[in-house]
């Protein structure tokens, strides 16, 4: 197994960019399936406020990561997955 | 290593706490500190501003909106009229050009029942003092200032995380410890742990909504091209509570203002109205923002309803406190845990002492950063030099805590004299805020911060006991003019005696640690000593 490596800046900035990104798609997936569907009145304010404990919780256990470039793979995939599956739920929901 | 051990981990989060912790701490004090005072903004706007002129009496209040439109039809997109009695409001009835507008106008009637229109400033000294907490004393654009903090509070968050993981191994031995003995730094670590851990959800809340604050406009942009395909502005308008009607600008006749807040608290008993906020007054198109509390709900600081100032019908209650939808509740409970506008008094106070503890944080955190960092001297070593960086940051927290304290309590003092004497009077605020804090932050660095934490103490002690002499003065000597708080109310002069006496007490500690203190010690004023100190 390589060895851990702090990689201060490449996990960073994928748990800044790539973590934010993610916390917007989850929260948008929420948004569409989640009850009420897009329109109920003032979710997308709740909406909006569930981005950022998502963001942080994503940045702050980012550095668990063994270094920066399985941190920029894992959550590349998982930023693809929810991309996805935002897609997916914005067109069955509609 | 193949796989991180406890001890990799700790020292991993170890890491990512002192960097953020020293990057955010001196901006989270000031934010911290000022926020603790917005927990009594109403008092403090009430102590600076002069007593109130003689409000419009209810029985006229109608007659004062219907000549108050004809007069001046731009008060008629959207106007306020406050009741109550009127200390710390601009006036009966009051509206602003626009929403830059600082000076708002104010209408009212004479007692020989003359229709007057001024413009009046409203207290400069809570908006200052808001200004501080919002921004961290950043001065220029307010936007600029919140999303700075936004930033800041994000780094925030991951102290807390990363500060809870590294503590988390050794908390039951420490939680409780606080060890009282020659080792100084251990105490301080001991207190920095006690007061973050006891706070910590208090913490979490202020993170959070912080963040939320600071950054909500990028990330309503990032929802609406991501997730609601370019229409959120829809999806918003769709959820605003003025649907309910249509604009129309044709003229009609609108109820009294005694039978709207008569009909909303029908509504609900328990709302306490405090003002309406009148939109398209006196047109078909109107409607009534009826903005009051009720200390039993989560509410944003004020809660509302919309009312139909034709028919008298309540048309939206979506932020009227238990009449909200689930998706509008929980937002406004967010808002109402940072704001701690819910439970009343007993909150307010908790808050204020909850904010000056995580102010304490942050101040024992960069401590605790100097304490690890400076060199100390050895049983048969020569004297220590303490690092370039060491120096600097013992300076900057010194200097950029207390001069916040220092620059606040002497606005906060001025809040009695500056009206009428001054032309600008919010300047007037701003400029004698960061004179003292740049002063005292240029004082520290020149004086070196073991001498200037014991000066800017005292300076501290006296700036917050100016507070209580203005009103004594105000008082007892009223051919100085100055502008005497309400009758029969002393919570802000009891409050900052109360800090004058604390900050006098610091400072002869201080003075006694620069004297008497060991000589390795980045507060020793001693230098560098030829003859080894005696232990620590």
């Amino acid at each position: 197994m390589p060895a851990f490596r702090n990689d201060w800046i490449a996990k960073s900035l994928a748990g800044t960019l790539l973590g934010f990104a993610l916390a917007v798609a989850i929260s948008g997936l929420f948004a569409w399936v989640g009850p009420g569907g897009i329109a109920a009145v003032n979710k997308y304010q709740m909406i909006m406020w569930l981005v950022v404990p998502l963001w942080l919780g994503i940045l702050s256990a980012c550095f668990l990561f063994r270094d920066g470039l399985r941190a920029w793979i894992w959550l590349g995939g998982a930023c693809a997955l929810a991309y996805a599956g935002l897609f997916i739920g914005r067109h069955l929901t509609r | 290593m193949t796989r991180l051990t406890r001890g990799d981990l700790i020292r991993l989060y170890k890491t990512i706490h002192t960097w953020t912790g020293i990057v955010a701490g001196l901006a989270l004090f000031i934010a911290f500190y000022a926020g603790a005072l917005t927990m009594f903004k109403e008092p403090l706007a009430r102590w600076a501003s002069p007593p109130a002129a003689a409000l419009t009496p209810p029985d006229r209040v109608d007659e004062l909106i219907t000549r108050t439109l004809a007069a001046r039809p731009d008060a008629r997109k959207d106007f306020t009229l406050y009741l109550g009695d009127g200390r710390g409001v601009p006036g009966r009835l009051s509206w602003q050009k626009s929403r830059q507008d600082e000076s708002p106008w104010v209408a009212e009637l004479t007692e020989g029942g003359e229709l007057e229109i001024v413009q009046r400033s409203p207290s400069a000294l809570a908006q200052i003092v808001d200004f501080l907490h919002r921004t961290a004393g950043i001065p220029g654009d307010l936007d600029i200032g919140t999303a700075f903090t936004g930033v800041m509070s994000a780094l925030y968050l991951l102290a807390l995380v990363s500060g809870v993981v590294v503590l988390l191994p050794s908390l039951v031995k420490d939680f409780f410890a606080l060890r009282l003995g020659p080792n100084l730094k251990r105490l301080w670590l001991d207190a920095h742990n006690l007061v973050g851990i006891v706070s910590l959800p208090f913490h979490m809340v202020i993170a959070l909504t912080s963040v939320v604050f600071g950054l909500h406009d990028t990330i309503y942009d990032s929802l609406d091209a991501v997730v609601y395909e370019g229409r959120l502005r829809q999806v918003m308008r769709a959820s605003s509570p003025f649907n309910a009607v249509r604009p129309d600008e044709r003229p009609a006749a609108m109820l009294s203002h005694q039978e709207l807040i008569a009909r909303v608290v029908a509504t609900e008993p328990g709302f306490q109205p405090v003002s309406l906020q009148y939109r398209e007054g006196g047109t078909r198109g109107a409607l009534v923002r009826v903005w009051g509390h009720d200390p039993r709900y989560l509410v944003r600081g004020k809660g509302f309803a919309v009312i139909s100032p034709l028919t008298g019908e309540v048309v939206n209650t979506e932020y009227l406190p238990g009449h909200q939808g689930p998706w509008s509740a929980t937002v406004a409970s967010f808002f109402s845990l940072h704001f701690g506008s819910f439970g009343g008094t007993p909150i307010r106070w908790s808050y204020f002492f909850l904010g000056l503890a995580g102010a304490f944080l942050f101040y024992s955190g960069n401590l605790l950063w100097i304490e690890t960092r400076r060199k100390t001297q050895r049983r048969e070593g020569g004297p220590v030099e303490q690092p370039r960086s060491v120096r600097l940051m013992a300076a900057a927290t010194v200097g950029v805590c207390l001069g916040c304290v220092c620059g606040l309590s002497l606005t906060i003092a001025a809040g009695q004299w500056l009206p009428g004497r001054v032309e600008d009077v919010n300047a007037w605020h701003r400029g004698l805020y960061y004179a003292l804090f740049l002063g005292s932050v240029t004082w520290a660095v020149v004086r070196g911060a073991a001498r200037a934490g014991s000066d800017l103490l005292w300076l501290a002690a006296a700036t917050t006991a100016a507070i209580p002499l203005t009103a004594l003065l105000a008082r007892t000597v009223p051919e100085l003019g100055l502008e005497p708080a309400m009758e029969g109310e002393f919570g802000v002069e009891l409050v900052a005696l109360c800090g004058a006496l604390c900050f006098a007490a610091m400072a002869r500690a201080a003075r006694r640690r620069t004297a008497n203190g060991p000589r390795d010690s980045i507060w020793s004023a001693a230098g560098p000593c030829p003859v080894p100190a005696e232990g620590k």
